[in-house]
């Protein structure tokens, strides 16, 4: 049986838009569980809301009053007075829904849940979710969770969660929804790491209102939106979800996810072949694919997917230009996007001439391009013949691969070829802890930079095709 | 009647899964195309239908290649040996150049959707059949007979003559709209498989099955 749609209950519950809107850019903020004991939730709550330099109104709230991260704490929800825009409860599940409760009664417009101890935990949780759900079913807000990390929203300087995988994150055009915190937590640290900037994450846990197909839609809406990452074990309103996925990649936009786990057995003996043949994974690869979703087998390559697709460069077509300073890993490159289905093409002569200046006699000006070791000899000749090779009228995506960097001045000249084109280019820097060079010059670009050749063909299998599934 | 008062009636009286021969009846209401049946002349083909034996072949109820004489013997025979079935003699199928499956089902994430693909002892090559939501508009049936391993087939493998890829696509359009329209009554629909001729000459629905969805007061036992 479908669940209850909450969505539509309730007089006076905000729209998912309204909540958002005030999740996102909230001007005062109540973090029940609110503590000075380290170790707990609400201390780390409330640590993380100061630390990233939010500057609207924060309220502790704690029974035993008292300063917290030297605000005054309130002793209960009902202290205050003033309209509420977002409520974290931050306590044992039972705490947390007495919370709950007084909420109803106050003016709150969201609610998020990063107590756990509800559906998740079977039996035990049973109860707990029982009395969750009738508070919900006439709650006048909305409530992301319960059991979730919480929400991040780098414009805003809001940290609204207990983890710190989700610090020094700047704005951008990534937005992410993710059903597990943990998994949220591990691609965007990965996605801040290569300088990629972040419109909004939120983990949303339990989904017991506000599901990601609601959250999916919310996002891309924004105009800040490039790409939405998501997450999804289960989505509970699949339909609703790819009817948004399908108006954001019809929009131009992208949505690549990641399924994991099995959806709930079907409740039927199979009668049909039709019922055979559309096992569950089958229907989602084939509903992501009609809809535009890039489907990731995993967090890590959705990541790399996603670092292609936010640097907002299109390819023409399916042409790679390959530069190497070694020739194994441009033979790599180069066996992986033709496995993928591109064209690694001639180079026009104008382009072969230019890196004939650069390449000594060993080595060879042919697609992929063996610059050889010698280029490291001059710091500024990588960055000339990446900038060659994109500007070749034959070539729609080039790929530049290096190893240890010795100097500086390498990566600002790779810096400026990027600078030189529209074109997408990716970077395969295998050694870039072994590097006397920082990384900076990429990171502040968001430039896809990959740490080996399999890694970029997931960035190149998202640039090329909206749709299909990046392996 | 209207179809769906008919799937209303047939969920009334408890059926489960609507045998063949009722099924075929149907879908002909909907522009299915299907067999003449009891012809006077040429092969036929005898079956007894049975809502206990979706699976026809498997209990030997499906006769081929016979005179009309023949035909009825046979389904007379079938008959006797399986009580309450329903005899269904038809014209046989001989000018096809493909076989395929339509089908659809309410998937537990997306709701309806509709498959097809290569059909009768194909549907084992499970990675060709094609998947889209349900209902399926006509460009998107349009992408499924154009699409994957079974495009080529229909296109007409070595030299073989190509099938008639617009009555496919009208003919999976057409089922997934039904089966949206009444997928609260429908838990699957099945056509398979559907002999395609060649290019402009249409096709016809071989064999059908149509899995009602218990009534909603019994849905609420199963939870």
């Amino acid at each position: 049986m479908p669940e209850p749609n909450t969505n539509q209950m309730a007089a006076g519950r905000p729209t998912v838009a309204e909540a958002l809107d005030g999740l996102f850019n909230p001007r005062t903020i109540a973090v029940v569980g609110a503590s000075r004991t380290k170790g707990k939730l609400g201390q780390a709550v409330m640590a993380l809301l100061k630390s990233n330099g939010y500057s609207g109104t924060i309220i502790p709230v704690n029974p035993s009053g008292g300063e917290i991260e030297g605000l005054a704490a309130v002793r209960s929800l009902e202290e205050i007075d003033s309209p509420i825009d977002v409520v974290v409860l931050a306590t044992p599940v039972g705490v947390a829904l007495g919370a709950l409760e007084a909420c109803t009664r106050l003016d709150v417009r969201v609610v998020v849940g990063v107590t756990s101890g509800f559906s998740e935990a079977g039996e035990e949780g049973h109860e707990n979710e029982e009395r969750l759900r009738r508070i919900m079913q006439d709650a006048p807000f909305r409530l992301v969770g319960p059991n979730c990390e919480g929400v991040v929203r780098p414009a805003s300087d809001l940290q609204l969660t207990f983890s710190p995988m989700f610090n020094d994150l700047h704005p951008g055009p990534v937005a992410m929804i993710s059903q597990s915190g943990a998994l949220a937590g591990l691609m965007a640290l990965r996605l801040g790491e290569r300088g990629v900037g972040i419109n909004a994450i939120v983990s949303s846990g339990n989904e017991t209102d506000l599901t990601a197909a609601d959250l999916l839609d919310y996002l891309g809406n924004d105009p800040q939106t490039r790409v939405v990452l998501c997450y999804v074990e289960e989505l509970r309103d699949g339909r609703r979800f790819a009817e948004a996925a399908q108006r954001l990649t019809k929009a131009g936009k992208h949505v690549v996810a990641v399924k994991g786990g099995r959806s709930r057995a079907g409740s039927r003996a199979v009668q049909s072949h039709t019922g055979a043949m559309a096992g569950d994974n089958r229907v989602i690869s084939a509903v992501f694919r009609e809809t535009g979703v890039i489907r990731a087998r995993e967090s890590v390559a959705a990541v790399d997917a996603v670092t292609a697709l936010a640097a907002g460069r299109r390819p023409a077509g399916n042409r790679v230009g390959i530069i190497s300073v070694t020739g194994g890993l441009g033979v790599e490159m180069t066996d992986l996007a033709e496995s993928a289905g591109f064209e690694i093409p001639v180079l026009d002569e104008t382009t072969q001439t230019a890196l004939s200046r650069y390449v000594p006699f060993y080595g060879s000006v042919t697609n992929p391009v063996d610059l050889t070791g010698v280029v490291l000899a001059n710091p500024t000749y990588v960055g000339r013949c990446l900038e060659a090779i994109a500007a070749d009228p034959g070539v729609d995506i080039a790929i530049a691969i290096i190893t240890f960097v010795p100097d500086q001045q390498f990566i600002e000249g790779m810096a400026e070829a990027y600078d030189s084109t529209d074109k997408p280019i990716l970077i395969v820097w295998t050694g870039s802890a072994r590097s006397n060079a920082s990384g900076e010059a990429l990171r502040e670009r968001a430039v896809p930079v990959y740490d080996s050749p399999a890694r970029a063909a997931s960035g190149l299998a998202a640039l090329a095709a909206t749709t299909g599934e990046v392996t | 009647m209207t179809p769906r008062e008919t799937l209303e009636n047939w969920q009334r009286a408890g059926r489960k899964v609507v045998h063949e021969a009722d099924a075929k009846d149907l879908l002909q209401r909907i522009g299915v195309p299907v067999p003449q049946r009891d012809p006077a002349h040429g092969r036929c083909v005898a079956k007894l239908c049975h809502d206990d034996y979706p699976h026809k072949s498997d209990h030997g109820l499906v006769r081929l290649g016979l005179s009309p004489d023949e035909a009825k013997q046979a389904a007379a025979d079938m008959a006797e040996r399986f009580a309450g079935g329903t005899a269904l003699i038809e014209e046989m199928e001989e000018g096809s150049v493909a076989e395929w499956i339509i089908g659809c089902k309410r998937d537990d994430t997306f709701g309806p959707i509709v498959l097809a693909g290569p059909g009768g002892i194909l549907v084992e090559l499970i990675d060709a059949a094609e998947i889209r939501l349900a209902p399926a508009t006509p460009q998107s049936a349009e992408a499924m007979v154009r699409s994957g391993p079974g495009a080529r087939l229909l296109g007409g493998l070595r030299g073989a003559e190509p099938a008639d890829k617009d009555a496919l696509a009208d003919l999976i359009s057409r089922i997934s709209v039904f089966f949206s329209e009444n997928a609260d009554l429908i838990s699957e629909i099945e056509i398979n498989p559907v002999m395609v001729r060649a290019d402009g000459k249409g096709l016809v629905a071989a064999d059908a099955l149509i899995v009602l969805s218990p009534e909603a007061d019994e849905q609420e036992n199963f939870t």
